[in-house]
């Protein structure tokens, strides 16, 4: 496994006012985001290689889904626990946003 | 990309909505336990097998908790911002907001009276004179999901009785997020509603376009066991609503949409963007439907019935915005009014009908409320 990227690791939420044709944009939790009804997805990155996403949830309270993380060549491999493999590419992280492949 | 599995993130992955509720179900067996009641008591309701045995719009206390940041004065919403947020909830639920008639018409013969209605609680827990609104200077700039708001130990306020009052909270929540709510038969102490403060009332520090007062009636519509209307299940077109009257749409809707909007195959009319239980913009909702109504009388007269026979519910009727005929209604005698009690004595009498279960759930409530000092 290799050693986790330590400048993604944290929590972040989608900026998706600034997504653009190829790419989402995620800004660390604290980030004053817009007031939105559109649910930000959360995406959090453990040092110990604990993974959190939040999703939707019915009652409007985000809802965390729990899997591993671990970097890879030119990205991240997820993979949780009920099934399921996620491989994101990571097209930039610096300055407090990070830059995913749609 | 590096030969992804998915090439997005799976929000459907897994059947996405079975796992929303087994997971929260899971938490639980109590919980899921009352669930399934509270989903077999309003399916008999929304069927029709049912029919509501309450005849008076009732109003429910509400009390209202502003945590704000000590060193931010602003966050300290005015008087005048909270009661026009109860103002607009007396208008969405009673079918008396202005917007209805934007309604299109394809759907207008469904749009649907809640006859419910809210009011600052004149009464605290003890019996005591109250406005109805806790302030709670705090040093938390902000709170997240985790229900810290919701207790005074957490930088927060603790709930008046969830079964007497409905709590709503009223704070800075970090990401963006305007609120969120609980279902009914979860927790008593965190049973309630939170509220981003730019995103409550209509007036003040509400802001364009959530400065309609539609956050509060949509997560209310949660409190009183409403579902989205697109059926939490992120695209797909698998789960609906339980609600027969709401077309199943696909996803939710955000902004301000154009009529009509087709999705899983809802056509000609498409999804009913214009209802309280979808994600459009403050300006962009209106309407609660027949169903939805008959699904919230069902919470009312079940898990929710304590507020049938709430002491604090039965107080001196309120100064804000009656709507429509509700203000001949007050200006009659006290006498010649109808009383809660005698919707109770209607739900008691009415063993026909009544399961034993559901008797023993007002029976209980009766019992909670009437546990109370000065009930
Ligand atoms: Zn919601």
């Amino acid at each position: 496994m290799t050693e986790p990227d330590i400048g993604i690791v944290g929590e972040w939420l989608h900026s998706y006012e600034e997504d653009t044709g190829d790419a989402e944009v995620y800004r660390p939790a604290r980030h004053p985001f817009r007031p939105s009804r559109r649910p930000r997805r959360g995406l959090e990155f453990r040092a110990d290689g604990t993974f959190v996403e939040l999703r939707p949830g019915p009652a409007d309270r985000p809802r965390p889904v729990t899997g591993r993380w671990h970097a890879r060549e030119s990205g991240v491999r997820v993979v949780f626990p009920e099934g399921g493999r996620v491989d994101l590419t990571v097209l930039s992280c610096q300055d407090g946003v990070l830059t995913i492949a749609k | 990309m590096t030969e992804p599995t998915n090439a997005r993130f799976p929000a459907r992955d897994l059947c996405g909505t079975m796992l929303v509720h087994r997971r929260l179900l899971n938490e639980s067996m109590t919980y899921r336990a009352r669930r399934a009641a509270i989903e077999t008591r309003a399916l008999r309701y929304e069927q029709g097998r049912r029919a509501p045995v309450r005849t008076e719009v009732l109003t429910i206390p509400v009390v209202v908790h502003v945590v704000h940041d000590r060193a931010v004065p602003a966050d300290d919403i005015a008087d005048e911002q909270i009661h026009s947020q109860i103002e607009a909830l007396n208008r969405d639920f009673r079918a008396a907001n202005p917007d209805v008639a934007k309604v299109p018409d394809v759907w207008k013969a469904l749009v649907a009276d809640a006859r419910v209605e809210f009011r600052l609680a004149t009464r605290g827990p003890d019996g005591e004179p109250a406005t109805g609104i806790v302030r709670v200077a705090t040093d938390r700039h902000d709170f997240t999901v985790d229900d810290g708001v919701k207790s005074g130990a957490t930088g927060g306020s603790d709930p008046w009785p969830s079964d007497e009052y409905l709590n709503l909270w009223v704070c800075r929540l970090r990401g963006g997020l305007l609120g969120y709510a609980q279902f009914p038969g979860g927790p008593p102490q965190t049973d309630g509603v939170v509220i981003l403060n730019t995103a409550f009332g209509t007036t003040g520090t509400a802001a364009h376009p959530f400065d309609g007062g539609r956050t509060a009636t949509h997560e209310i519509g949660h409190w009183l066991d409403l579902y989205h209307v697109w059926g939490d299940d992120d695209g797909a077109c698998t789960s609906d609503d339980k609600v027969a009257d709401t077309p199943n749409q696909a996803d939710a809707n955000y902004g301000l949409p154009a009529f009509p909007r087709v999705t899983c195959g809802n056509g000609p009319n498409g999804d009913m963007f214009v209802n309280y239980m979808d994600y459009t913009d403050d300006a962009g909702m209106f309407m609660f439907t027949r169903g939805q109504a008959a699904r919230m009388n069902a919470c009312l007269e079940g898990v929710r019935a304590s507020f049938l026979v709430s002491p604090a519910a039965k107080e001196a009727p309120a100064k804000e915005a009656p709507a429509k005929e509700e203000r001949l209604t007050r200006a009659m005698p006290e006498t010649w009014r109808p009383s809660h009690d005698g919707d109770v004595e209607r739900l008691l009498q009415d063993s026909e009908r009544l399961t034993t279960e559901v008797l023993n759930d007002i029976r209980a409530a009766i019992g909670m409320v009437g546990g109370h000092p000065d009930g």
